[in-house]
């Protein structure tokens, strides 16, 4: 990991799934990363406005707010409409490029995935480096 | 008799004229008494009279074979018989015969067509009903189907056409396709299937009709996809004689192809939220990532839990598509209700003691029997109670009431339970597929799957049915009822 993303790195992971968000929180904070948490769209959206993190990654499918809707209400601020966000999704192929050019979608990532893969890509999008290249082609695609 | 009045005439008139031919003043002569005038009238008047006489044999016979001809002809004109020998006078009988072979030819000519016109009323009939059954079949039809002749116009349209282009079915043959069918698109799809006059081939094309969205309401509409099939048909020599085109409303299809579509996508969604979590933490134990000997249980316990989550999706799953497909087969037993209700509470027990949720059972003391698969029947109450201990807080309760429902007849069972209450319109889809209320997810982790299968099960199976009942807030209420066995067999449990 560079120096620059070792001090103060900020990742908001969103998903209902209380697991996913348990595995990689703690694989990026034994990474260094500082986590933030979030259960559904709408809480992950009010935690984004008010801590402003550097990455968000997102599950696509939640109650209340799904993920696209989040990014989609994100890219409409600011502040929060350059934040890079790594969209993890269980559906398949239901997403299209229409959906995945919404807001600041960088990568998107099939689950099962690998939360090492997962890391190196918060890693590289935080070094501005494009890690498609580097991660499995199973486990994610470029948006 | 007729021909010897005009014999006799004829002599008069003849003698008549001689007379005046030769003298027009011979009356004059006459009456004076001038030998002159009396040589020359008898003279001529004479062979004129001889010649008279000889006639009227003639002319008798001539009168009677006309008779027996025109009989004969008579006699063929109502084609009772043939006419056979006519007799006539020597001389005249070779023109009879004549006559008679030149009839007798007409009269062949005359069966032979006779003939040809039963065999084309036959054929006619034959192909009048053919058609009409024909058109009795393509009105039957859902399709709509068009047949237009080389010019373009209708030949015929079935009632199905009709109505998708709104006109008068009886009033469109021979019509122009231009003044019936208001679709430029598809007169011109007609078009280039005559001009590429592919006979027999059917040539496929996808057009859009706006469609009244209700029958009542004719100002709002829909654009409706429909599949064409343009087909030219041969005539005689072999040229194309018509084309027929078949309209398919294709929304059923693509209903259906929506709703495989959005179960594969959501049964993708479902197998792989466990899979992911299998995987990320086999993963991070792998890694290392783990610091204390605690974590790594919690992983295993984790990894168990969602393996056990992933084979309850692909068993419900299985279910549910072998009962939908009617290949499930069932072993009907009388059963204790009683029995079946305390199997189920026993299983939930520790997880409602956990809670410290109280299990109110109201089961009728006569014990109540029907007639069911005991393992079908043990899931759908074993789903029902573990739900609502799941999603009633803690410090709730849950009563369980089993009792006969005598207006049916048939057995009901509650399960009713103090939590958060489902709203009318969740109510609604709370057994479809993959349906979850958006609250209780982050209550406790579901398939989605459950309740469709109790529905399957009660319903497709038992022929029971099954509901719920409840408002926000103030908890909710599910039951299903089981017809009552007619006959009394041996228990089963």
């Amino acid at each position: 990991m560079s120096a620059l993303t070792e001090k103060t790195s900020r990742i908001l992971i969103v998903d209902d799934e209380t697991h996913i968000l348990q595995v990689l929180s703690l694989k990026l904070r034994n990474a260094g990363y500082e986590v933030l948490s979030a259960g559904d769209g709408e809480e992950g959206l009010e935690l984004a406005l008010e801590e402003m993190p550097d990455l968000i990654i997102t599950d696509f499918q939640m109650p209340f707010m799904t993920g696209l809707e989040m990014c989609r209400a994100l890219a409409t601020n600011k502040e929060t409409e350059e934040i890079p966000v790594i969209m993890l999704t269980a559906r398949g192929h239901s997403l299209n490029d229409a959906d995945v050019s919404i807001g600041n979608i960088r990568h998107v990532v099939h689950k099962p995935f690998s939360p090492r893969a997962v890391l190196e890509l918060v890693t590289s999008q935080l070094c501005g480096i494009d890690a498609h290249n580097d991660t499995q082609p199973s486990d994610s695609e470029a948006a | 008799m007729a021909s010897l009045k005009l014999a006799v005439a004829l002599g008069l008139v003849s003698a008549a004229t001689g007379i005046l031919l030769h003298d027009p003043s011979a009356l004059q002569a006459w009456l004076l008494g001038q030998g002159v005038v009396l040589r020359g009238a008898v003279l001529i008047g004479i062979p004129c009279l001889i010649f008279l006489i000889m006639l009227i044999p003639l002319g008798i016979a001539h009168d009677r074979a006309i008779a027996r001809l025109s009989r004969a002809l008579e006699t063929r004109a109502d084609g009772q018989a043939e006419i056979g020998k006519i007799d006539a006078p020597g001389w005249l009988q070779p023109v009879v015969n004549v006559f008679s072979t030149s009839v007798e030819r007409m009269a062949g000519e005359c069966r032979q067509l006779r003939d040809q016109l039963s065999a084309v009323e036959s054929r006619t009939f034959l192909v009048e009903a053919q058609k009409k059954q024909s058109e009795a079949v393509l009105h039957t039809f859902r399709d709509a189907v068009i047949v237009t002749d080389v010019s373009d116009q209708i030949i015929m349209a079935n009632d199905a056409a009709a109505e998708l282009f709104k006109f008068d079915v009886h009033e469109a043959a021979n019509r122009s396709l231009e003044s019936i069918i208001h679709h430029e698109k598809l007169r011109q799809l007609i078009h280039d299937t005559r001009q590429v006059g592919d006979i027999g081939q059917c040539r496929h094309a996808q057009i859009h009709i706006n469609l009244p969205v209700d029958t009542t309401t004719s100002d709002m509409t829909q654009k409706t996809n429909f599949d064409v099939c343009l087909t030219c048909v041969g005539n005689q020599s072999g040229d194309v004689g018509s084309v027929v085109a078949v309209l398919h409303d294709m929304t059923h299809e693509q209903e259906l192809s929506e709703l495989k579509t959005d179960f594969v996508s959501k049964a993708s969604h479902e197998l792989r939220t466990p899979l992911a979590s299998i995987r990320a933490y086999i993963e991070m134990l792998i890694d290392g990532e783990t610091s204390d000997e605690s974590s790594r249980q919690e992983f295993y316990r984790v990894i168990q839990d969602e393996a056990g989550r992933l084979s309850r999706l692909i068993d419900y799953l299985l279910n549910i598509s072998r009962i939908e497909a009617g290949i499930v087969q069932i072993e009907k037993k009388v059963l204790s209700i009683n029995a079946l209700v305390d199997q189920a509470v026993s299983s939930i027990s520790p997880q409602a003691r956990n809670k410290g949720i109280e299990i109110s059972l109201k089961l009728s003391p006569e014990g109540l029997r029907l007639e069911g698969d005991r393992d079908m029947l043990h899931q759908v109450v074993l789903n029902l109670v573990s739900n609502a201990v799941k999603y009633t807080p803690e410090r709730g309760k849950v009563t369980i009431v089993a009792e006969k429902d005598t207006l049916t007849p048939s057995i009901l069972v509650s399960v009713i339970d103090t939590g958060m209450g489902i709203s009318p319109d969740e109510q609604r889809r709370i057994f479809d597929k993959f349906y979850r209320i958006d609250n209780y997810k982050q209550l406790a982790p579901g398939t989605g799957l459950g309740l469709t299968l109790c529905k399957h099960i009660v319903e497709t199976l038992h022929h029971g049915h099954i509901g719920v009942e409840s408002k926000l807030g103030m908890g909710a209420k599910f039951w299903f009822t089981i017809p009552l066995r007619q006959t009394s067999p041996r228990i089963a449990a």
